[in-house]
C-alpha cells in the first residue's frame, strides 16, 4: 500500500516533468508525443486504469 | 487475401508512410498504423482499445525515465568521471580480465532486473567512459553496451523473457541457472574480447592518466560512490533477502538520484531531470505507440495470422520461422514476443526439454531489443556514448547477433542431448 | 500569416492543443474503463438462502476491492458443504458463467452449497492490455438482455501497484515472472498480511476451513494451443473420487482427461487448498477461443460461440490439444462440461462420504444445454434460457 502511494507520486513527477516539456518542445509532433505519454501516466496516478 | 492479411499490410504501409514520407516521429507513425488498422479491420477508431494498449509499458517508462535522470545525476555529479578514472588506474595492466569484467558489470543490471535498458543506462553509462578512455572506439563500446545490456538481460537469475513463456506453459521457472549460463556468459566475453582487446593493448597509459579526472575523487573522497555502491545494494536486496520486499527499479533510480546530488558537484536537479525526460520522450512515444499497435494487431486478428503463418511451417523450416519471427516481433518488444511468439514455440516443441527450449528462445527473443523502431539496447546505448543515431550500432551488432541466434538454435536443436548434462533441479 | 507562425507564443498553442487533445481522449477512455468496474451480478436462484462477502471469514477484505459475494445454496437436508469458485480468472467466461447458472437454477436437497461466482472481483474490472478483448457480452435470459463482464486474468493494477519483477510465491519460494503476482491462481493458500491478491486467496482457505468445505471445484478455460485442457486436474487426495467421476463422465459422452496435480507447481488451488485445508481440491479446463495467441479477431460471435476460424485453421496443422470443428466449442458445451463434472464428481464424493453428502437438483446438465440444443441456439442463446 505504501509502495503504491510512491509509485503515484513518481507517476506525478513523471508528468510534471513529461508536461514541463510539453510546453518547452518547439516541433507539433513533438508536442503530441509528450502528451500522448501523459495519456496512461494522468489515468494510472488518478488510479482509473 | 484474407482481411487480417490486407489489415497488416495498411498497418505496415502506414507506419512506412509516416515514418520516411511524412517524417513523424516512429510513435506517432505507430499511432497512426495501429488507427488505420483498426478502420480497416472494422473497429472504428477504437479509443478505448488504443489507450488500453498504452498501458502495456506504463512500468516500462517508469524505469526508463528514472534510469535517465539516475545517469544524468551521476553524470553531473562527477561520479562517472571518478569511477572511470579508479578502474583504468587500478585493472590498466590486465586488459582482457578487465574487459570481462567491464562486460560482467554492464550485465549485472540486466541480471538482477531482467531489463536491458536498465542495463545500459545503469552500469552501461558508467563503462562507456572507461572503455572509451582506455581506447575502445565510440562505436565498439556503444556495441559492447547493448549486446550486454541483451545478455544480461537473459543471463541469471533473473530472465523476464523465460519467465514469460513459462507462465504461458505453465512450468515452474527453476533450473534454469546452468542452461542460461551457457547461453550468455561465453558470448558476453567473446563479444567483449573481439570488439576491445585489439584497442585496449595499444593503449598508452600515461596519455591516458593525464586525461582522467581525479579531482572530483580527491574533493569529494570516498562519498562521490555513494550513490553506486546504493544502486547496487537496493537491486541485489530483494534478491539476497527475499523477506525484504522489492521496491522495484524506477524507485531504487530516484532514491539514488536523491543521494546523487549531496555527494558530488553541485547542480540543478529539476533541469537535469527535465533534461532527461526530453532525451528519452521519443522512446516513450515509440513504446506507446507499440502498445497500441499490439493492441490493434490481436483486435483485429493481425496477431492470429502472424503466429499461426510461423506455426504452419514444416518442422526443419519451424527453425528458420523462429529465427526470423521472435526478433522481427521484437521490433515492438523482447518481452511481447517471448509471449506472443515464444509461448505457441515451447508448446511445438514438447518433444523437447523445456527448460532448454525455453532458455534458448528467451535469448533469441533478447534479439528483439536491437531490432528496430524500439531497439531499445541499441538506441540507449547510442544516447549513452553521444551518437546521434544507432544505425552503425545496428549495423556493427549484426554479426553477433547472428552469432547469438545460432547459439540459441544450435540449443533448441541440441536440447535433448544437453539434458543430462545442463539440467538440474 | 508565416510570421504569426515564428511568433513564441505559437508553440504554446500547439502544445495546448495537444494538451486538450490528450485530456479529451483521456476523459473518453476514463469513462469507460470507470464503468467497468461495475459488475453486474447473478440473479438470486430458488435456493440461494444468503449472500454473503468473503470478508465475513476474512475480515482484511472488508469493503475493499477483493470482497467478492458469496452466494450461500443451503439444502433442508443435512450433509456437507461444497464450494464451486468462478471467475478465478476474468477472462474465462465458462467459468463464471457456470457458477452463474448455478446460482440461479440449482435447488439443494442435502448439505450447503457455496458459489463465488467472481472470486477475483478485481480481475474483472479490467481488461489485459494488448489482449484487445471485449469489454461486455450479452445474453438474452428469462428476464430480458443481460449484460456480463468479459475480464482479465490478473487482479487490476489499480487494486495492487506496482508488480514486482519477479514474483515469489509464498511460502513455497517458487519465481514466476512479476505480472503472476496478480494471478489468484498462483497466490494460494495466501496470507493475512501478503498482497490483495494473497489475501483474497486467503480468504478462500479460510472459508474451507471454517465451513468445512469437502470438495472444491475451481472452473477455468485454456487456450487450445494449451496442454491441459478438456481436462480435470486433482490434488492427490482427491484422485479417488476424480477418477470415478472421470469415468462417469465419459460415460456420458464427456472426453474429459485427468491429470494429478504437480507437486513442484506451486500456488495453484488444486495443489495448495488440497495441501493447507481438508478439502478435495478439483480444477476443471475447457477450451476458450477468445483466450490464445492463435486466435482471429476479437468478436462476440468468438467469446460465446468459439467460432475461430485460426483455430479450426491450427487444429489442421496439429497446433492444438482439443479437436476442433466447423461446430467450434460454444459457450454451452464449456459450461454444461463444468456443471456436468460438478455433477459427477459431487456424486463420486457423496459415495466416498455418505455422511458428508451434498446433493441437488435443476441445474442444467451436459445434455440440456448443449446436445439437445439447437444448433442455431448455441452461442448463447441456450444458455440464457436456463439464466433468470
Amino acid at each position: 500500500m505504501v509502495l503504491t502511494i510512491i509509485y503515484r507520486l513518481i507517476i506525478a513527477l513523471v508528468i510534471a516533468l513529461v508536461g514541463w516539456n510539453l510546453f518547452t518542445e518547439k516541433k507539433f509532433t513533438a508536442q503530441l508525443t509528450a502528451a500522448m505519454v501523459l495519456i496512461p501516466l494522468v489515468l494510472r496516478a488518478l488510479m482509473i486504469k | 487475401m484474407s482481411i487480417e492479411l490486407i489489415t497488416f499490410i495498411v498497418m505496415l504501409g502506414t507506419f512506412l508512410l509516416g515514418c520516411f514520407l511524412c517524417k513523424l516521429p516512429i510513435g506517432i507513425s505507430m499511432v497512426l498504423a495501429s488507427v488505420a488498422g483498426a478502420l480497416i479491420g472494422g473497429q472504428g477508431v477504437p479509443v478505448v482499445h488504443l489507450v488500453e494498449g498504452m498501458f502495456a509499458y506504463v512500468d516500462t517508462i517508469l524505469v526508463i525515465a528514472t534510469a535517465m535522470i539516475f545517469m544524468r545525476v551521476i553524470q553531473e555529479s562527477g561520479t562517472l568521471d571518478a569511477i572511470c578514472a579508479t578502474i583504468v588506474e587500478r585493472f590498466h595492466k590486465v586488459p582482457a580480465l578487465m574487459l570481462i569484467m567491464i562486460m560482467v558489470i554492464i550485465m549485472f543490471p540486466g541480471m538482477i532486473t531482467g531489463s536491458s535498458t536498465a542495463a545500459v543506462l545503469s552500469a552501461g553509462s558508467i563503462m562507456a567512459p572507461v572503455l572509451m578512455m582506455m581506447g575502445v572506439p565510440i562505436l565498439e563500446t556503444a556495441v559492447i553496451l547493448s549486446l550486454g545490456g541483451m545478455l544480461g538481460m537473459i543471463a541469471p537469475p533473473t530472465n523476464l523473457p523465460a519467465m514469460i513463456m513459462c507462465g504461458g506453459v505453465d512450468i515452474p521457472y527453476s533450473g534454469f541457472t546452468l542452461p542460461l549460463i551457457l547461453l550468455t556468459f561465453p558470448l558476453a566475453f567473446a563479444f567483449v574480447l573481439v570488439l576491445g582487446l585489439k584497442h585496449v593493448k595499444k593503449m598508452n597509459y600515461a596519455e591516458v592518466r593525464a586525461k582522467l579526472n581525479t579531482e572530483v575523487r580527491k574533493k569529494y573522497g570516498f562519498k562521490i560512490y555513494i550513490p553506486l555502491i546504493l544502486v547496487v545494494v537496493l537491486m541485489v536486496l530483494n534478491t539476497a533477502v527475499p523477506a525484504i520486499p522489492d521496491m522495484g527499479m524506477p524507485l531504487v533510480f530516484l532514491i539514488c538520484s536523491g543521494v546523487g546530488c549531496f555527494t558530488g558537484r553541485k547542480f540543478n536537479i529539476l533541469k537535469v531531470s527535465k533534461n532527461a525526460i526530453q532525451s528519452v520522450l521519443p522512446v516513450m512515444g515509440i513504446l506507446m505507440g507499440v502498445g497500441m499497435f499490439i493492441q490493434v494487431m490481436t483486435l483485429t486478428g493481425v496477431r492470429g495470422l502472424i503466429v499461426t503463418s510461423c506455426l504452419s511451417l514444416p518442422s526443419w523450416a519451424r527453425y528458420i520461422a523462429l529465427s526470423t519471427s521472435i526478433p522481427l516481433f521484437g521490433s515492438v518488444s523482447a518481452f511481447g514476443s517471448a509471449s506472443v511468439l515464444g509461448v505457441p514455440f515451447v508448446l511445438s516443441f514438447l518433444a523437447k526439454n523445456e527448460i532448454i527450449v525455453v532458455s534458448a528462445l528467451s535469448l533469441i527473443a533478447s534479439l528483439g531489443d536491437m531490432m528496430p523502431p524500439t531497439a531499445m539496447a541499441g538506441i540507449f546505448a547510442a544516447q549513452v556514448v553521444g551518437m546521434k543515431d544507432y544505425k552503425q550500432i545496428m549495423k556493427k551488432c549484426l554479426l553477433p547477433c547472428l552469432i547469438i541466434l545460432v547459439w540459441g538454435v544450435i540449443f533448441i536443436l541440441a536440447a535433448n542431448f544437453l539434458e543430462p548434462f545442463i539440467v538440474f533441479h | 500569416m508565416k510570421e504569426f507562425f515564428k511568433k513564441p507564443i505559437f508553440p504554446i498553442i500547439t502544445a495546448s492543443v495537444s494538451l486538450v487533445l490528450a485530456i479529451g481522449i483521456m476523459v473518453a477512455a476514463g469513462v469507460s474503463f470507470v464503468k467497468c468496474w461495475d459488475v453486474p451480478m447473478p440473479i438470486e436462484g430458488p435456493n440461494v438462502t444468503e449472500v454473503k462477502m468473503l470478508s465475513e471469514w476474512y475480515d482484511g477484505l472488508k469493503d475493499g476491492p477483493g470482497d467478492t459475494p458469496v452466494y450461500v445454496l443451503k439444502g433442508e437436508g443435512d450433509g456437507g458443504a461444497m464450494l464451486i469458485l468462478g471467475g478465478t480468472h476474468g477472462n474465462e467466461p465458462s467459468g463464471y458463467m457456470s457458477a452463474v447458472t448455478f446460482i440461479e437454477t440449482a435447488i439443494i436437497e442435502n448439505g450447503t452449497v457455496y458459489v463465488i461466482p467472481y472470486t477475483n472481483i478485481s480481475s474483472m474490472t479490467h481488461n489485459d492490455p494488448g489482449e484487445g478483448n471485449l469489454q461486455y457480452f450479452t445474453l438474452q435470459t428469462k428476464s430480458g438482455e443481460r449484460i456480463f463482464r468479459f475480464g482479465s486474468r490478473a487482479t487490476n493494477p489499480i487494486h495492487q501497484w506496482p508488480d514486482p519483477d519477479v514474483y515469489t510465491h509464498h511460502p513455497s519460494g517458487q519465481q514466476l515472472s512479476g505480472s503472476e503476482t496478480r494471478n489468484i491462481n498462483r497466490a494460494y493458500p495466501g496470507r493475512e498480511d501478503g498482497t490483495l491478491t494473497e489475501q483474497i486467496a486467503f480468504g478462500i482457505a479460510e472459508l474451507i476451513r471454517t465451513e468445512d468445505v469437502g470438495i472444491t471445484f475451481d472452473l477455468h478455460e485454456a487456450s487450445p494451443e494449451y496442454p491441459v485442457i478438456n481436462a480435470t486436474v486433482a490434488h492427490q487426495d482427491a484422485m479417488t473420487i476424480a477418477s470415478e467421476g472421470c469415468i462417469n463422465l465419459l460415460l456420458s459422452g464427456i472426453d474429459m482427461a485427468l491429470e494429478q496435480s504437480p507437486t513442484n507447481f506451486h500456488g495453484l488451488t488444486h495443489r495448495e487448498l488440497g495441501d493447507y485445508t481438508d478439502t478435495m481440491a478439483i480444477l476443471m479446463e475447457t477450451a476458450n477461443a477468445s483466450q490464445g495467441r492463435l486466435r482471429g479477431g476479437t468478436s462476440e460471435e468468438q467469446v460465446l460461440g468459439g467460432v475461430d476460424d485460426y483455430y479450426l485453421y491450427s487444429e489442421s496443422i496439429g497446433m492444438l490439444f482439443v479437436p476442433w470443428d466447423e461446430n467450434h466449442h460454444p459457450i454451452e458445451e464449456r459450461c454444461g462440461r463444468h456443471l456436468q463434472g460438478i455433477y459427477e464428481y459431487t456424486m463420486a464424493y457423496n459415495n466416498a462420504y455418505p455422511d458428508k453428502i451434498v446433493t441437488y437438483s435443476g441445474v442444467p446438465s451436459y445434455q440440456e444445454l448443449f446436445l439437445d440444443a439447437d444448433k442455431e441456439d448455441l452461442g448463447g442463446t441456450q444458455l440464457g434460457k436456463f439464466l433468470r
